[in-house]
Parts: structure tokens; C-alpha cells; sequence
């Protein structure tokens, strides 16, 4: 028998505040030569303190305790010297903005090079190879902070296979990016393996986009224990119900295969994980319930005409025209850097236009106070950590009732009600900073609904999300909507926007292409749909799949 | 392009000791005519564009006007009192102008080096320099580098913390104490990210095999030849040279009097 | 440099990155204060010079904390673009010196508010001296000169040791300095409370 790539054998690790709970608690399993593994585990359940335990950063830089043994290729981690296990074991983390360390690309691959004391006339030719991997030769020169959030991460996968590890650890690489750069870096992967040979473990709180890639899975839980070790197929039928309680990321066609045995249809044997599996079953299926009840509300909210927006003399904005009416949910969809976040801006007032105008209830938008703009408009940062400005939950939410110079009682009672809506009831005394991502989101909604704002404005909520804090956050807009909140979002999410959204708005080059209703959005064809970034629903893709079916049957 | 290929340890190396000279002379003609020869480098050999050096340039202009006017009027006693200069309608010693000219002309002479320096060197490089001539430890190098990166995210994330505070309904400050708080309210979330940065950046740079150690390869190599040492040695001796020119001409002053 | 943690080295850096934004923010109004009120006007706040070894010291506690701290900060300081060049790491090393002085003092034991503005004044000191040769303040009268020492003692004491602590007990606050050692002070305040 040939030695394990990594054994790790009765893994547990504290840290030093709480001796108590383990962050990893017992791991025991094994990778083989050119395996792959993709751990799955919710937000919280230690994932990055293994990655850091694999390529040996852990026990060095840990404040705690770490009992067991990690070998690689046999020799116990322990035994190697500072630095020399990072080269067998390469790491590229989840945020494409902090893992670099010099301006330009070629430097940041030869960063690595130095670092491993490859000969200077070797360089080059190491870092146009490592370049070519990943199809970024043309990049060279660039400097990175000019590159897109994909092109990064690819630039930072580059940087570790320039290095030439015989094990590579990606650490949730996808998910700081859209859907469009996540799913490319998936396929270089996969390129990359036809090429080259490696183990790979991918460590990830969602499954889509893997499922072609990797067949063995070990999960955990939130203790830091493994629960399953063995086909990744058989893991999500076994543990169904308990993934999704835990967070994570199903793949979208099990999530519709789960509902259509809840609704009695059908019963699987095996779950399907890709739609195309999904869609060969013989079901008839007709959609899920739809949480949206369209409102016929005329009103007009907001009103914007001809409206432009510069930047540093470029042309973020062209002469948009758009009415904003009350009840309604609006999914802003588009390309990155079509123009999204500006706009949305310019309607929450947050910038001026450099032409045209917005009235907002027939009112000029410059006419109105700062102070009385922001009880109608609340406007949802995509960092809510931006928008934190006190040092508690309560007074975070209390804050602007204070500005209005409400009775403390007064504010108390509004302060429960909104914390209660967002599930942080009991949270009163945490720093907002030491919330999970979630209750964070969560909390930075709940400041900008606590006026009863007439419009609110989100810039990718769900971006980054687990599964459990993306179903309690639209859980919370839905509830707000009821109300008679208009909702306007920005998303890549088009399962999302398929479920709630009642119009949409397709942006490219800082116009609005398009302004009609999801399901009118569907119908277009394929190639208009990838122009603008936009893929179909899952549902609806299923959908048309199955037509094509029955329309092949009956020719 | 000579002057952009000097290596950067050295042309630094060079600037400061100018630096130093300059700081012991208390006339206006050294570093007048130093000023001039600075500029005719920057400008003339290493054709450095006019206009965007001015642009640069202009704002010591205010921070020597301000040296010259306050040291005129909070002037030491002066030794000679009598030999006066008329200015702005009032009779000043003319040591005192003399010495204020002086001042307000280091300012502007120790701008137009640090011009030199930074136009015609690539930061990075001199970073990379400083561990390859001047034993700078590694580890602080690059974290310096990695510390540099984040300058255009921090200067975003300032303005989209300020725009994030206004939609919250935070008032213009009117009082020092909310001015401080205000203030508070930007520095803490743009610390707290800049330090959760740091950490994962260089977690990241250890994953790469980073340990801090001397010993490693350099993909940009710097060296140091004779047309380093000629830049060095040339530069310090056309300040002296001028040194010893004003002096001859009777102008070169130490501080309280004259060589 | 061994004893030094590479995260260390970062938080330094990107300290110094955030002031120097924050600085260079404020640079205009100096350079018109200077224009209009002479080298005085600068005096007030030159304590901002300082505030980022009074941070690092603060919240790493190793010795040599202010000192390396303050020479990282100068040499963003002037990556950065600001005028005085490769002065400026020299100047940095100075004022650095001031700061760790007196922590040196304490043994690097005593990190309180006291001995946080005493910090903030070590640098004023020598940094007062050096500006003393560099700018030749030693032209000026006498009793100008000692006015422009003390306002930068007061603002080394208030900017830099006063702003400084109260500015990292706000970021200790939310957490993120869990692994550095003001983090784990915190931490032990809260649990004890």
C-alpha cells in the first residue's frame, strides 16, 4: 500500500479563550495520491483552522492547544522546518484582496519563487508556465490591484502552483465571487487537473459547481466533527435534512428534488445533484410555491429622468429614466461594472447625478432634507460592517430614534420589535463586529427599517452568505414587502430573483437594457441572457429541459 | 535616463546626506543655487515633465512663505542690528532677512531632492533595494509592501465608510467633542479591516513559504556599480563645490556667523 | 527581527497606511496653517506624527514596538508621496527612539494612559530636537521656540498617547485583536467582569 498524500489521525484542536469546546474534535481520514476531496461544512465549524493545521500555520501561529498528528506524505507535520511544509502544501484562501504582497503580477509569482530559493534566470520562465495554467500569460505585467476578483484568484492560484505542491487546499476559493468568476475558476481547475497532478482538497460551505469535480466528501458539523467520510453522492442522501438545518449550500437541483418529495410527487432513491439528472426522472413539475404576491399598487414612489452619473470623467451612467412605484420588489441585474451599485445610489440620494432628476412623492430630490430622505430611503451597503457606527446591537438600532429624540420607552419598544423581526433578539449587548456574517447582514437591515422606510435599497445582500442567513434574510424582505416596503435589489442570485422579485431591471454600460418582469426575462434567448451575465434559474432552466423532452418525444 | 537608473539605496543614501549638508548652512546663495542645480537634474536630465513637477512643487512654496514670514518676525536677537533692509514698509535687519531667506530656501531645496528622489525611482524598487544593499530585514520589507498595497482600498473603503455613515443620518459635526467622535467613527472600522487584512495577508505570504529569513532568491536584482558611487561622490561635491564658492564670494554662513 | 510575528510587521504597515490616508486627508489645512501662521501652526497637530507607535506599542507590547512601528510608518509615509523622501525613514527612526524611551522606562510593562502620553511626549522631544537642526528653528527667539515645543509636547500627550488609546480600546472593542496582546487583556477584563 502507497503512503497517504495527508493523514490526519485523531485532530483536535482548541483555542486558548475556551478550553472547553473544541474548534475540530477528533478528525481522523486520509487523502490519496491525486484525490479529491471537498470538505463541506457550515460557516463556523473550523474549516479554515484545518487549512491552517494542513499547510502547517497552526501550531506555530496558534494561541491554543492542537493534540493529534497531520503527516504528509508520512513525515509528521511537526518535522518539518518553518516554511518548507507550506511548499508541499499550497493554500489559496477565499478573499482575492489579501493574498498578495507586491503590485504587479509577475512580482507576486516570483514572491513565492524567492521564497522557495529558485535560481533568478529560472524565474521567468516558472512564472510564464505558471501564468499559462491558469490563462493569464497576458496578465504578466499588470498590476494586480487592476485585475477583477477572478482574475485574482486565478493570479493567486497561479502564485501556489508555481510552487509546484503536490497537494493544493482551496479554502471556499469561489466564494467572494460571482457567479460567472466562480464558476470559470472551477473549469480552469478542471483543465488544470487534465495537466497536472495533485490531491486536491476544496473546502466549501456550498456544492454547486463541484459536483462534476470531486465524488468523495467528508462533512462536519458545527462541533468540528466529521459526520460522513465517503461518495460525496451518498453523503447528501443520507444527510439531506441535516445539510440544509446546518447552512450549507445544497446543490440548487437537489434543493428542487427535496421539494418535490416534500410535496408528495416523487421519491428518489438517489437525490439527483445537476439538473440535467434531475431533469431525466420522470416527473412533471410545475414550480414551487411563490412566496410573491404581485400588488397592483400605482403609486408613484420615485421618479428619475435623464439621469447621469461621472466618475473621474468616465461615464458610469447614461441618461436613465425610471419610475420607482410603491409595493414593488425590484431585482437590478447585470455584468460587474455595468453600473448597478452606482445606480442604486443615485437613487438612495447617497450621490448626486450630474444630470438630470430625481423626484422622490413629486418632490425634488434636492429639496428634501438629508434627515427626512433617510426615513424614506434606507439603503443597504454591501460591507454592513460600513455602516456600523456603535458599540452595541441596541444602541445600533436606537441610533437614529435617538437623532428624533423619541422617550427612552418609546425607543425600547421599537428597538425589541425590529431586533425581534430580525432574529437578534438577546443580541442587545454584542459588538456588532462580533456577529457572525449573518446577524450582521441582519442587524444592518434592521437599522435602515427602523424608520419605516418607504424604499429600501440592497446592494447583493445574500453575497456571501451561508444558506441558513440567505433564507433568514428574505424571509425578513418578504415580511417587509408584505408591509408595503419597495424593495429594490441588486443580485447575481437569479434563483432569487425568480422567487421574489416582481420586475426587474437589466443594466449593461451604465444603461438600463431591459425593464420587464422575471418571467419575461426567462424567454429571452440564450445568447442575449449570457451577454448580460445572467444565467436561468434552476427551476426554469428544469423547466425548459423537460419541454424539450416532451417536445422530442412527440416528433 | 541616468538618474532613474542610479540604484535606489545609494540615490537615497545621496539625498540624505544632502540633506544633512544643507542643514548646516545659513545662507540663501548655497542653497539657492543648489535649488537650481536640483532642478536643471530633474527637469533637464531627467526630463521629468515641467508642468506635472510643478504641480508638485507648488505646495512648498506656502510652507516656505510661512518659514519666511514667521522668521523674520520671531527672529533671534540680532548681532548686527543696525545694517536694515526695508520690507513690506518696515526696516528689518538684514541678517535677519538673510537668515530667513536662508530657511525658507532649505525648505524648498529639501523638496526639490525629494522630488528627484521620488519621480525617478519606482517605490518598490527602492524597497527591494534597501534588503539587497542595506541589510533591511525581510520581514519588514515585504510587510511594508503589503502594507502599501492596501493604500488604494483603504483610501475607498474611507469613502464609502463616510457615505455609509450619512445614509445612518450622522450629522455634520458641530462641537469638537462630535468632531471627535465623528472621527472615531471613521478610524475604527477602517482599523478594525485593515488589521483583519493584515492577518489574512500574511497568513497568505507564510503559505507561500515566507519565514522571514536573509536567505532567499531575488527575481528583481539590484546592484551596485561605479556609476552609483560617481552619482554619490558627484553629488556631494557640487554642494561642496558650491559651498566653497559662496564662501569665497563671502556669503556661506554657519549658523551665528560667518566661516 | 526574529521574535517578530510577519502579522506584526502587517498591522504595522496597514496602521500606518490608514493614517497616512487619514494624514493626507489633513495635509491641505497644514500646509495653509503653515502658509498663514508660520512653522507654529503646524505644531498642534504634529501629534498625528506619533500615533501610530503609541498604537503599536499598545496594542503588540513587545519591546521595540514604537521604535520599528514609527519606521515602518515613515517609510509608507513617504511611499505615499509625501515631500520630505527618504528623510522621512531617518526622521521616522528619530521619533521612534522618543516613543520607546519611555516605554523602555516602564520595562515594557506599563501600558497606561500616563504612560501612553509620556510616549506621545518622548517623541515630541526628539523629534522637536531634530527639527531644530533640520528646519534650523534655532534661528527663531527663544521664547518662540519654547512655544512651539510645548504645543508639541501637549499634542504628542493629547493626539498621539490620548486619541491613540482611545482609539485602539474602540477597535478592541469589536474583536479583531483577539490575537494580539491589548485583545487578550480585553478579553480577561471582560470574563473577570
Amino acid at each position: 500500500m502507497s503512503i497517504p498524500r495527508i493523514r490526519v489521525s485523531q485532530l483536535k484542536l482548541f483555542y486558548e479563550d475556551d478550553q472547553k469546546q473544541p474548534i475540530l474534535d477528533e478528525l481522523n481520514f486520509e487523502l490519496k495520491d491525486h484525490e479529491n476531496l471537498l470538505i463541506l461544512g457550515p460557516s463556523g465549524c473550523g474549516k479554515s483552522t484545518l487549512t491552517h493545521c494542513l499547510n502547517g500555520l497552526y501550531p506555530r501561529e496558534l494561541d491554543g492547544a492542537m493534540q493529534g498528528d497531520i503527516s504528509i506524505n508520512g513525515v509528521s507535520a511537526n518535522n518539518f522546518a518553518s516554511g518548507e511544509l507550506s511548499l508541499q502544501v499550497g493554500v489559496v484562501f477565499q478573499d482575492p484582496e489579501t493574498q498578495f504582497c507586491m503590485l504587479t503580477v509577475a512580482d507576486e509569482v516570483a514572491f513565492g519563487l524567492e521564497n522557495k530559493g529558485i535560481a533568478t534566470t529560472e524565474m521567468d520562465v516558472r512564472i510564464h508556465e505558471a501564468l499559462g495554467l491558469v490563462n493569464m500569460t497576458a496578465y504578466k505585467e499588470r498590476v494586480i490591484s487592476t485585475l477583477s476578483g477572478g482574475q485574482k484568484q486565478k493570479l493567486a492560484l497561479a502564485c501556489i502552483l508555481a510552487l509546484e505542491p503536490e497537494i493544493l487546499v482551496l479554502d471556499e476559493p469561489t466564494a467572494n465571487l460571482d457567479p460567472k468568476a466562480a464558476k470559470e475558476f472551477i473549469q480552469t481547475l478542471d483543465q488544470l487537473q487534465q495537466k497536472k497532478q495533485f490531491s486536491l482538497i476544496v473546502i466549501e460551505h456550498q456544492l454547486d459547481g463541484w459536483v462534476s469535480l470531486i465524488k468523495r466528501s467528508i462533512m462536519m458539523n458545527t462541533n468540528g466533527q466529521i459526520f460522513f467520510d465517503g461518495i460525496l453522492h451518498d453523503g447528501i442522501n443520507q444527510h439531506r435534512d441535516r445539510l440544509e438545518k446546518l447552512g450549507i449550500w445544497i446543490p440548487r437541483a437537489t434543493k428542487i428534488a427535496l421539494a418535490i418529495e416534500k410535496q408528495g410527487a416523487y421519491f428518489f432513491n438517489t437525490l439527483p445533484l445537476t439538473i440535467n439528472e434531475l431533469a431525466s426522472y420522470p416527473i412533471s413539475y410545475n414550480g414551487l410555491d411563490k412566496k410573491k404576491t404581485v400588488k397592483a399598487d400605482k403609486r408613484l414612489l420615485l421618479k428619475a429622468r435623464d439621469i447621469s452619473w461621472s466618475k473621474r470623467n468616465t461615464s458610469i451612467i447614461k441618461q436613465t429614466n425610471i419610475d420607482l412605484y410603491h409595493g414593488q420588489f425590484v431585482a437590478v441585474l447585470g455584468a460587474n461594472g455595468s453600473g448597478k451599485s452606482s445606480l442604486s445610489k443615485l437613487l438612495a440620494g447617497i450621490q448626486k447625478p450630474s444630470r438630470g432628476t430625481i423626484h422622490l412623492d413629486d418632490r425634488p430630490m434636492k429639496n428634501w432634507k438629508e434627515k427626512d430622505l433617510r426615513k424614506k430611503i434606507g439603503y443597504v451597503f454591501q460591507n454592513p460592517e460600513h455602516q456600523f457606527i456603535a458599540d452595541s446591537v441596541f444602541d445600533e438600532v436606537a441610533f437614529s430614534l435617538r437623532l428624533q429624540e423619541y422617550s427612552e420607552r418609546e425607543i425600547n419598544n421599537r428597538v425589541e420589535k425590529i431586533l425581534n423581526q430580525c432574529q437578534l433578539t438577546g443580541f442587545d449587548d454584542y459588538h456588532p463586529y462580533t456577529l457572525s456574517q449573518g446577524q450582521k447582514r441582519r442587524l444592518s437591515v434592521a437599522t435602515m427599517i427602523v424608520d419605516d422606510q418607504s424604499l429600501l435599497i440592497l446592494d447583493e445582500p445574500t453575497f456571501g452568505q451561508d444558506a441558513h442567513s440567505t433564507k433568514q434574510l428574505l424571509h425578513l424582505l418578504v415580511e417587509r414587502y408584505n408591509q408595503g416596503t419597495s424593495i429594490v435589489m441588486i443580485t447575481h442570485d437569479m434563483d432569487i430573483v425568480h422567487h421574489y422579485a416582481d420586475r426587474v431591471l437589466v443594466m449593461e454600460k451604465g444603461h438600463i437594457v431591459l425593464d420587464t418582469t422575471p418571467e419575461q426575462l426567462w424567454n429571452y434567448p440564450v445568447g442575449k441572457l449570457n451577454q448580460w451575465q445572467l444565467e436561468l434559474p434552476k427551476e426554469v432552466e428544469l423547466k425548459q429541459l423537460q419541454q424539450k423532452d416532451v417536445g422530442y418525444v412527440h416528433t | 535616463m541616468f538618474i532613474h537608473n542610479v540604484n535606489p539605496s545609494i540615490k537615497a543614501i545621496t539625498i540624505i546626506l544632502s540633506v544633512l549638508l544643507l542643514a548646516l548652512v545659513f545662507d540663501p546663495i548655497t542653497p539657492f543655487l543648489f535649488i537650481i542645480w536640483i532642478w536643471f537634474l530633474t527637469i533637464g536630465v531627467a526630463k521629468i515633465n515641467w508642468k506635472k513637477y510643478l504641480l508638485y512643487f507648488s505646495p512648498f512654496l506656502i510652507f516656505a512663505v510661512g518659514m519666511f514670514w514667521s522668521n523674520l518676525i520671531f527672529a533671534n536677537e540680532p548681532i548686527n542690528p543696525n545694517a536694515a533692509i526695508t520690507l513690506f514698509g518696515r526696516d528689518f535687519p538684514t541678517e535677519d532677512v538673510n537668515t530667513a531667506l536662508s530657511l525658507s530656501l532649505r525648505i524648498l531645496s529639501f523638496a526639490s531632492l525629494s522630488l528627484l528622489f521620488l519621480l525617478t525611482t519606482n517605490i518598490v524598487h527602492f524597497i527591494l533595494s534597501l534588503m539587497q544593499q542595506c541589510k533591511f530585514p525581510p520581514k519588514l520589507a515585504y510587510g511594508i509592501l503589503a502594507g502599501y498595497r492596501f493604500s488604494p482600498m483603504i483610501k475607498d473603503e474611507l469613502f464609502l465608510i463616510r457615505s455609509a455613515h450619512r445614509v445612518r443620518g450622522v450629522n455634520r459635526a458641530k462641537t469638537l467633542k462630535e468632531g471627535f467622535n465623528q472621527y472615531k467613527r471613521f478610524a475604527v472600522p477602517l482599523l478594525a479591516s485593515s488589521i483583519r487584512k493584515a492577518e489574512r495577508t500574511a497568513i497568505a505570504m507564510e503559505s507561500k513559504g515566507f519565514t522571514g529569513s536573509r536567505d532567499r532568491t531575488f527575481y528583481r536584482q539590484f546592484t551596485v556599480t561605479t556609476k552609483d558611487w560617481i552619482f554619490l561622490l558627484g553629488m556631494v561635491a557640487v554642494l561642496l563645490i558650491l559651498i566653497i564658492m559662496s564662501w569665497q564670494l563671502g556669503y556661506f554662513k554657519w549658523y551665528n556667523g560667518e566661516l | 527581527m526574529k521574535n517578530w510575528r510577519l502579522k506584526e510587521v502587517i498591522v504595522m504597515a496597514t496602521l500606518s497606511v490608514v493614517f497616512g490616508v487619514i494624514y493626507l486627508a489633513f495635509l491641505p489645512i497644514g500646509g495653509v496653517l503653515v502658509g498663514f501662521m508660520g512653522p507654529i501652526g503646524y505644531e498642534p497637530i504634529f501629534g498625528i506624527w506619533f500615533i501610530v507607535s503609541i498604537i503599536a506599542a499598545y496594542i503588540i507590547r513587545k519591546p521595540g514596538a514604537a521604535f520599528i512601528s514609527e519606521t515602518i510608518a515613515a517609510t509608507i509615509e513617504f511611499m505615499l508621496g509625501n515631500a520630505l523622501g527618504p528623510i522621512l525613514m531617518l526622521v521616522g527612526m528619530i521619533q521612534g527612539i522618543g516613543a520607546e524611551a519611555v516605554f523602555a522606562a516602564t520595562r515594557w510593562k506599563i501600558y497606561s494612559l500616563w504612560v501612553l502620553m509620556l510616549a506621545g511626549m518622548g517623541s515630541a522631544v526628539t523629534s522637536f530636537i531634530w527639527g531644530m537642526f533640520q528646519n534650523g528653528y534655532i534661528t527663531f527667539a527663544p521664547n518662540y521656540i519654547l512655544a512651539m515645543f510645548v504645543i508639541r509636547l501637549i499634542s504628542g500627550a493629547l493626539i498621539a498617547g490620548l486619541i491613540g488609546k482611545v482609539l485602539s480600546d474602540a477597535v478592541a472593542k469589536t474583536g479583531v485583536l483577539s490575537s494580539f496582546a491589548l485583545g487578550k487583556e480585553y478579553k480577561k477584563r471582560k470574563k473577570a467582569a
